[in-house]
């Protein structure tokens, strides 16, 4: 029994170097996951700038409509099948490049989604703050960096902590396009050494402690900027 | 310093204001009363713009900061498309200031206080003059100090809004547009937010900006204030100004019946 559990785990990770295949793993979804978590946010203030722009001056623009348009789709179908088309289809001609294509799928898709948080975020911030930024003579664009964005980032944080951590845990489909990511290689050293158990888990337990990482990260941060409403 | 030139102002299919025209001269102060949807907070709103005007223009200092309204120039009524266009446009650019310097010049204080939440008090009062590049930080920060131990709250300095009282608010909102260096204030029903105890010290604020000299517009229910501060009342009724006149005329001496109507309701 114990020899058996000891060939196993022999077999996991020792035989062959395998453990290189998990480093190499993690660090293909932790690069795809922090680039696209930089490219959603990016993607994510613009989209809901323009949006709500539109919405409060009730009359779209070629671009709200663009935007409009890419969060409906990116919304309406499997991230799975965005990757696939980004791949096979968009960016066909360039089939060494996973890593750049699934960075810039994920980053699209979780852009479409903060988007709408951020959105939400805004319509939820008192009028009379974007008035009084008015009122001294601040552009509506400087009233949106200075007074509306911070206390909308801040308001949102754990919205957006969440949008993350689901979005790493979603670029394991990059195997569909044949990158070795963590989810890829725990599945490629299962099937080659007939053992699920040790694989599998091993990579569940290193998903597990980045997000445990990340939401640490999140509470501390969303504690520090609470101090304005503290009463 | 202030002119305001036929100003109309609808939502939609409801007017609120029906052709205002009236100016406040420097160093004025003048009280605008009137019952709720009379339109005197959307008449204080129209001259720093946060409403836009439907027709008429203000000037600030001599200077348009609405577009034009074509009622004014009856060269401009005679002409159709391309030539209307361009000579409007042309117009336009003339004597006009843009509407963010303009409010630079307007500071103006709200019923809700609409202090800056994210932000400490001191960063509430340096945020715009900082960040609009009219003073360097250090200037800013001296400057804001000394108005916040005018007013008594220099201890506040690092507080958050959230932990201040509203008369507290209203008061450090007001010396957050004073840190501006505004040239006449508007002041948007501040009192009627508060607590009845704390009604006294955000007039008494106001009274020494009088006395100062501040050219101040203020919107309110306070009879008292516009009695003993005001240089000149104005009543408005259904979006018009129905009476105008000087505080002791205005109250002992009332004229329109409306107005007689409205004084005997709340004196």
């Amino acid at each position: 029994m114990l020899k058996s559990l000891a060939n196993s785990i022999y077999k996991s990770f020792i035989l062959n170097n395998n453990y290189l295949s998990y480093l190499t793993g993690l660090k293909n979804t932790l690069i795809i996951s922090l680039f696209a978590v930089i490219l959603g946010v990016i993607i994510g203030c613009l989209v809901a700038i323009i949006r709500y722009n539109a919405q409060v001056k009730k009359k779209s623009n070629p671009l709200s409509v663009i935007c409009d348009i890419y969060v409906m789709i990116v919304r309406g179908t499997p991230v799975t099948l965005q990757l696939l088309i980004m791949y096979f289809v968009i960016f066909g001609f360039m089939k060494q490049q996973q890593i750049l294509i699934g960075t810039l799928t994920f980053g699209l898709n979780s852009g479409a989604y903060v988007s709408e948080i951020i959105r939400g975020g805004i319509f939820s911030i008192d009028k009379g703050q974007m008035e009084a930024g008015y009122s001294m003579g601040f552009k509506s664009r400087q009233c949106m960096r200075y007074i509306i964005m911070p206390q909308v980032l801040k308001n949102t944080l754990p919205t957006i902590c969440n949008e993350f951590i689901a979005l790493i845990k979603e670029t394991s489909v990059i195997g569909y396009i044949g990158l070795m990511d963590l989810t890829f290689a725990g599945k490629v050293i299962q099937s080659a050494y007939a053992d699920a158990f040790f694989p599998l888990f091993v990579v569940a337990g290193i998903y597990l402690s980045i997000v445990y990482i990340l939401s640490t990260l999140f509470k501390k941060l969303e504690r520090r900027l609470s101090r304005s409403d503290r009463n | 310093m202030i002119e305001i030139k036929n100003v109309k102002k609808s939502f939609g299919k409801l007017e609120v204001l029906k052709g205002i025209t009236n100016e406040i001269k420097n160093g004025e102060k003048v009280v605008i009363i009137g019952p709720s949807g009379s339109g005197k907070s959307t008449l204080l709103r129209c001259m720093n713009l946060l409403e836009l005007p439907t027709s008429g223009e203000i000037w600030l200092d001599g200077k348009r900061i609405t577009d034009i309204s074509s009622e004014f120039y009856p060269e401009l009524l005679a002409l159709k498309g391309k030539e209307y266009k361009s000579l409007y446009k042309n117009l336009n650019a003339q004597n006009s200031l843009d509407i963010n310097s303009a409010r630079q010049k307007m500071g103006m204080v709200f019923q809700h206080f609409n202090l800056f939440n994210n932000l400490s008090v001191l960063n509430n009062l340096i945020l715009a003059p900082v960040k609009l590049k009219l003073q360097s930080e250090e200037q800013a920060v001296e400057n804001a100090e000394k108005l916040l131990k005018r007013i008594g709250l220099y201890d506040k300095r690092d507080e958050y809004p959230s932990k201040l009282s509203g008369g507290q608010k209203q008061r450090i909102a007001i010396v957050r547009s004073l840190a501006m260096n505004p040239e006449v204030m508007l002041f948007d029903e501040p009192t009627s937010a508060l607590d009845p105890e704390m009604v006294g010290e955000v007039l008494e604020l106001m009274k020494e900006l009088a006395v100062g000299g501040m050219t101040m517009a203020v919107v309110t229910h306070e009879m008292g204030f516009a009695k003993e501060v005001g240089t000149r009342v104005l009543f408005m009724d259904e979006g018009q100004i129905i009476e105008e006149n000087s505080p002791k005329e205005f109250f002992e001496n009332p004229k329109n019946p409306r107005l007689k109507e409205f004084l005997s309701k709340i004196l």
